[in-house]
């Protein structure tokens, strides 16, 4: 899963996927902007059926690749 | 090691006013007269700040008799802000027209197209009697993570609701909205060039400097003699060349979506007389502990409101480029 995320957020920032480490800060770092959020949030839909609730719109979440993935893994382990 | 004045909430109040007003004005003359060979200034007035101390530095530079002085309401417009406008170029004594820009925006569908986008996301939304804006909610304050927009509804029983704006749907209401701007700037145009005269621009430096202006629209200008004041040094020079108070007490609006709204709750997310101290701290390098003893936050809220600035200023590098031409040396 981190490296299909990895491979979108590379995709849509037209960013070499090796410099997004699992932990690299991906707004602080200035890869992702708040068009690349929204991007993401229409990417976990449709790539896995998770809906973003307002309140979960967090660094803890979002923040990393490896916060994506884990935040996806908890979303998809809640709707089983 | 440098003798800059330690951080102060008064750090960037202007000492020599006349001096910095009469160095704006030389510099608009230079600019305007000798260098773009422009007889004369065209200013789309709106009733706000900004465009009101533009006019009157215009004035205090080229004479009042060498300014038009233009209205560009829409539909959407606050009737507040012609009545304030022609206040103003009352005041200034300036010949202002009005060009009603409604029309325009129905050919290209600006409202239609708006208004469908909204209508996706909260399809109760009846544009006929609704009001909406688009809002960044208080919650996104201070969060490391970039700010997500809403739309906000308020219908016509006075009731509110708000829902977060998918990628498409925030798009496509930005990009029928920036129709206003575009076609303002089409209307400056005409006239400079049906007199000869250059636009002048009334963008301020946060405006600039975080990309709040629509690239070809209110961005277009041959000249932006605000465009390095911060909004506290823009009320100085009100306030000093006599701007009317009913202007200078106005919150600052965006004016741009039906329902009111103020800038700060559309894009800033903090009140200017603040943000301008903030953003003098991050620019000049001072560190968050200095800055955040003077404005009461702690060093790792100043961080985060730095961050937030460099990341503003980064994402909309590209407004402020100009058409790249060199591919072929």
């Amino acid at each position: 899963m981190k490296e299909k995320i990895r491979g979108f957020i590379a995709e849509t920032t037209f960013t070499d996927p090796e410099i997004i480490l699992d932990n690299t800060m991906i707004f602080e770092d200035g890869i992702f902007d708040s068009m690349g959020l929204l991007g993401l949030i229409n990417y976990l839909e449709s790539e896995y059926g998770v809906v973003t609730e307002d309140v979960e719109l967090q660094e803890e979440n979002f923040g990393s690749v490896e916060r994506i993935a884990a935040f996806v893994d908890r979303k998809i382990h809640q709707m089983n | 090691m440098n003798n800059r004045p330690n951080f102060s909430r008064e750090i960037i109040q202007l000492q020599n006013i006349d001096e910095v007003v009469e160095s704006i004005c030389e510099k608009l003359r230079d600019d305007v007269f000798k260098r773009f060979r422009r007889q004369g200034a065209v200013i789309g007035v709106s009733g706000g700040i900004d465009s009101s101390v533009t006019l009157a530095l215009a004035v205090k530079a080229f004479g009042a008799d060498k300014i038009l002085a233009v209205m560009l309401p829409e539909t959407d417009s606050s009737p507040d802000s012609e009545a304030l406008a022609r206040q103003l170029t009352d005041k200034f004594k300036v010949k202002a027209i009005v060009e009603n820009i409604s029309g325009a925006l129905d050919g290209f569908g600006c409202y239609s197209r708006r208004d469908e986008a909204v209508k996706r996301v909260i399809p109760e939304y009846n544009p006929a009697i609704d009001k909406m804006k688009v809002i960044i909610p208080k919650e996104f304050v201070g969060k490391n993570l970039p700010p997500v927009h809403y739309v906000a509804v308020v219908f016509a029983d006075g009731t509110e609701k708000q829902a977060r704006l998918p990628l498409n749907e925030y798009l496509q209401i930005v990009a029928s909205s920036n129709f206003k701007q575009r076609s303002r700037a089409s209307m400056l145009y005409y006239h400079a060039e049906a007199l000869h005269y250059a636009v002048i621009g009334t963008p301020n430096k946060h405006e600039v400097q975080q990309g709040f202006f629509v690239k070809y629209g209110d961005g277009a200008a041959d000249v932006m003699p605000i465009g390095n004041l911060f909004k506290t040094q823009v009320y100085q020079i009100a306030r000093y060349l006599g701007v009317p108070d009913e202007i200078i007490k106005r919150p600052p609006t965006t004016d741009t979506y039906t329902a009111e709204q103020t800038q700060e709750e559309f894009f800033y997310q903090m009140p200017f007389e603040e943000m301008d101290l903030f953003w003098y701290g991050w620019e000049q390098g001072y560190s968050p502990d200095e800055v955040g003893s003077v404005m009461g936050k702690s060093a790792d809220e100043v961080l985060k409101i730095y961050r937030n600035f460099e990341r503003k200023k980064k994402t909309t590098d590209y407004l402020r480029t100009p058409p790249v031409h060199n591919y072929l040396n």
